[in-house]
């Protein structure tokens, strides 16, 4: 018995190569890690703003809230308001692209997705490594190496021209964490849950473990 | 013989006396726990508070005896620009009013007065007859043709004839119970009111 | 307390009396808890059952509470998961109790299955007992199938399209079959509305009905144990089995402990990895259902790939579905097909143990490659493990017939 349970779990072995792969989409090209920190609020904080200067113009993120981006990162309502929607929202909206419907797929041939779901769809490595994979061939047409023949153009060329290399890994950076919290905003709170309930389970298994064996004392062997 | 050896020393009784009480003392605090997310998942979301948030009421343009309505909550919101003879009548009419001091109706602390208001010139009620929920009609002139004899200005619901001062505070001998409801409400400047926020959380008080 | 008789109902206390003489509410109680007996030696294996029942009670209370705030339409659906995951108090860890327990349901299920396969459990006089199971196991595979179409993201969409166009494959009725099931031409929100009802209360109410009737039926006979010994043979001059024990309290105390260690586990999963590798939240459901855009890799969930290896390992479509079919039908039939006398594998010879094995490892690597695009090596290979799969059913019944098997004690180890 205990030998088929051996062999049954070596050969769970590859499904755990394959986990990894399977959540970041299956992809071929190889990922820069984007090192990101949900816990660093400088960071969320950084990439929001980044975020409504960079991206806002085309892509909305319809299921965050103002007020929801306000308190997880450490903004008051008026702060969230003034740094990251030019004052002209109020707080209890959703964060929606300033472009009118069916501009992006006028001008540049193709709609500019929502990105709440982003970062949990394609992965956070999958991001960073995106942002940082245009290219410009002979012509000087750009292209992305992850997203070949992608419609959007190349957001951070002005960073990447005029900052240090480390500036322009920290803009990606924090761009890709802010949508790595978008994508979840909850992941925090689930995350500090997560060992106290479990540190209350193994004192309540304890006290059970004590009672079964308590009765269980009465069953002759 | 059967299985179960029951010994019945006392230190065996008193030991599962002692885990089964623990145990089930922990596990109701469990249980407890777990009602949490069940229970207050009930409570409003996110977007139903957005939907019920603070509105914004811009004053810069009523005229005195004017009136304008807006909506909060679903439910309509009257700010009425009151004349200083409307309020020598409010302060003076007393007698004919079954809750001159406010004390059954609901109303911040900040609008239990006389004038039921933060601002004696602006009145901030909530535009829904307080008997069985109509919308009231506006009749602010002293001795309009249409309403009965002796009528001093505010507030007539059609549907059964109650009656409502200036202040929103209601007539004796009427169907409707207790005086109109004032909601929360905060000056953020002197042209806006909002409506659905008390002055603790910002604006003038 | 383990020492306390139980009283006649004239000493009882006047209320539970009361009830007593218009409701069997003490006598139900001991005949199926307090009086229940129980074989001693239940081991690791014997959790399953419970926690089989505490997972469908939290997909039922979880599910209502999603209900509340959920919407099965084609605009709505996938943002009203968002608006739960993000709008709603605690609404993401009630998501997320939901889509842990979809997984941690079949895990406990299949080895909830091989519990009885270790020990000859749906041998006479089990063998409805089996039957009933195997109709449970049937409904959840549709009630899970049916609930992941509902999150209405493109892994739902698709891996709904590929199954439900495998009924089309039925010669004759196929087509007719596959359109009467969606409702529409396409799947679409006709499809989708319609898999909600069922999903949310019309599978359930099965799933309730079936888990009465396979407690009742495995009530009547008694229960099975590791050493496959009916201790009803047994008895002493009271008429109590020998080898059995009340389940109350040694059974509720041993059950509770284990359920307690199960949550940990569960919460290990909830709070850390609910995502489960991609495998229990797949990533391409993290976007909306586009019927003009297939995914790369439809898969099914997980828990489905066994079989899903076999459907593909077929090179006919048709062929495929029916030995897909096959391998779950023909579960029904163990109590038939095994002929050994001996219920536990601890006394069964030697051809049962290395069948089971071969059985069990080729599950596990259909699994596996139930997750893979179908390259030739790995169709090759689920081939080869279909057919090792579908040997243990077929060379059972000339095997089990010979065994060499070991004396069965006549009291439990």
């Amino acid at each position: 018995m205990k030998k088929v349970l051996w062999i049954a779990s070596l050969l769970l072995l590859p499904l755990t190569i394959t986990m990894n792969v399977q959540a970041a989409g299956g992809y071929s090209i190889e990922m820069e890690s984007a090192d990101n920190n949900l816990r660093d609020q400088e960071s969320l904080k950084r990439g929001a703003v980044l975020f409504s200067n960079y991206c806002m113009a085309c892509h909305s993120l319809k299921y965050m809230r103002y007020n929801r981006i306000a308190r997880d990162l450490g903004w008051t309502d008026e702060e969230v308001i003034s740094d990251m929607a030019y004052g002209l929202n109020i707080v209890t909206e959703n964060v929606m692209t300033r472009m009118e419907e069916g501009v992006a797929r006028a001008v540049l041939g193709s709609d500019a997705p929502d990105l709440s779901l982003m970062a949990r769809l394609k992965g956070d490595d999958y991001i960073y490594t995106f942002l940082r994979s245009y290219h410009q061939d002979d012509q000087g047409e750009w292209d992305n190496k992850v997203l070949k023949g992608t419609a959007m153009p190349n957001v951070l060329e002005g960073i990447e021209r005029h900052a240090t290399p480390e500036e322009y890994a920290e803009a990606a950076r924090d761009i890709t964490n802010f949508l790595a919290y978008a994508g979840e905003p909850s992941k925090l709170q689930r995350l500090d849950l997560g060992w106290k309930v479990i540190a209350f389970l193994l004192v309540l298994l304890l006290l059970l473990y004590l009672l079964k064996r308590e009765y269980w004392r009465d069953i002759k062997h | 013989m059967s299985t179960e050896d029951q010994k019945s020393t006392d230190v065996n009784l008193t030991r599962r006396k002692v885990l089964t009480g623990a145990s089930g003392v922990v596990g109701a605090i469990g249980a407890g726990f777990m009602a949490v997310p069940f229970v207050g998942s009930w409570m409003p979301s996110e977007r139903a508070k957005a939907a019920g948030a603070p509105v914004n009421a811009d004053i810069s343009k009523l005229q005195p005896g004017q009136m304008l309505t807006i909506s909060w909550r679903g439910k309509p919101v009257w700010v009425v620009r009151r004349t200083p003879e409307m309020l020598k009548i409010l302060a003076e009419n007393i007698t004919e009013l079954r809750d001159p001091d406010s004390n059954e109706s609901d109303q911040p602390s900040y609008a239990k007065n006389t004038f039921r208001s933060i601002n004696e010139e602006f009145l901030v009620v909530v535009g829904i007859c307080t008997h069985l929920g109509c919308a009231p009609l506006y009749r602010p002139a002293v001795g309009s043709p249409d309403m009965q004899e002796g009528w001093q200005g505010g507030f007539f619901c059609p549907c059964h004839g109650s009656r409502f001062d200036l202040a929103g505070r209601v007539a004796k001998s009427v169907p409707a119970p207790i005086n109109l409801e004032i909601p929360p409400y905060n000056f953020i400047s002197n042209s806006v009111v909002r409506v659905g926020e008390d002055p603790a959380e910002g604006g003038v008080a | 307390m383990s020492n306390q008789t139980n009283e006649s109902s004239s000493e009882k206390s006047s209320l539970l009396g009361w009830f007593d003489e218009r409701y069997p509410v003490s006598s139900t109680w001991n005949k199926h808890v307090g009086e229940y007996y129980a074989p001693k030696n239940f081991n690791f294996w014997y959790f399953f059952g419970s926690l089989a029942l505490i997972v469908l009670v939290n997909q039922i209370v979880t599910g209502i509470w999603l209900t509340m705030s959920y919407q099965p339409s084609n605009a709505e659906a996938f943002n009203s998961v968002e608006y739960i995951m993000r709008d709603v108090e605690w609404g993401w860890l009630l998501r997320y109790l939901h889509t842990t327990g979809a997984s941690a349901f079949f895990i406990v299920i299949y080895l909830h299955m091989m519990r009885a396969l270790l020990y000859g459990s749906y041998k006479k006089p089990r063998e409805l007992v089996w039957v009933i199971g195997m109709l449970l196991f049937l409904v959840l595979m549709a009630e899970a199938f049916m609930g992941y179409l509902l999150p209405w993201g493109q892994m739902s969409f698709w891996g709904a399209q590929v199954i439900i166009s495998l009924f089309g494959a039925i010669p004759i009725i196929g087509p007719d079959l596959a359109l009467w099931i969606r409702g529409d031409f396409v799947i679409s929100e006709v499809t989708l509305n319609r898999f909600f009802a069922l999903h949310v209360i019309a599978l359930p109410l099965v799933l309730v009905i079936l888990v009465f009737m396979h407690l009742v039926a495995l009530h009547h006979v008694g229960s099975n144990n590791p050493d496959g010994v009916e201790i009803k043979e047994l008895k002493d001059n009271k008429g109590i089995p020998l080898d059995g024990i009340r389940f109350h309290p040694y059974y509720s105390v041993k059950d509770a402990m284990g359920s307690v260690f199960f949550f940990i586990l569960f919460a290990l999963v909830l709070f850390y990895a609910p995502e489960g590798g991609g495998y229990f939240i797949e990533a391409p459901n993290f976007e909306p259902a586009n019927p003009l855009k297939t995914p790369d890799h439809i898969v099914p969930v997980w828990y489905f790939t066994p079989f899903y290896a076999i459907l593909r390992a077929v090179p006919d479509k048709f062929l495929g579905v029916v030995a897909m079919g096959a391998a779950v039908v023909i579960l029904f039939a163990l109590p038939w097909l095994d002929r050994c006398k001996v219920k536990s594998i601890r006394y069964r010879g030697n051809s049962y143990k290395v069948l089971l094995t071969i059985l069990v490892i080729s599950f596990f690597v259909l699994g596996f490659l139930g997750t893979q695009p179908s390259t030739p090596l790995y169709t090759k290979l689920a081939q080869i493990f279909t057919a090792l799969y579908f040997m243990f059913f077929l060379v059972l019944p000339f095997t089990s017939a010979n065994e060499k098997t070991k004396p069965v004690p006549e009291r439990v180890t």
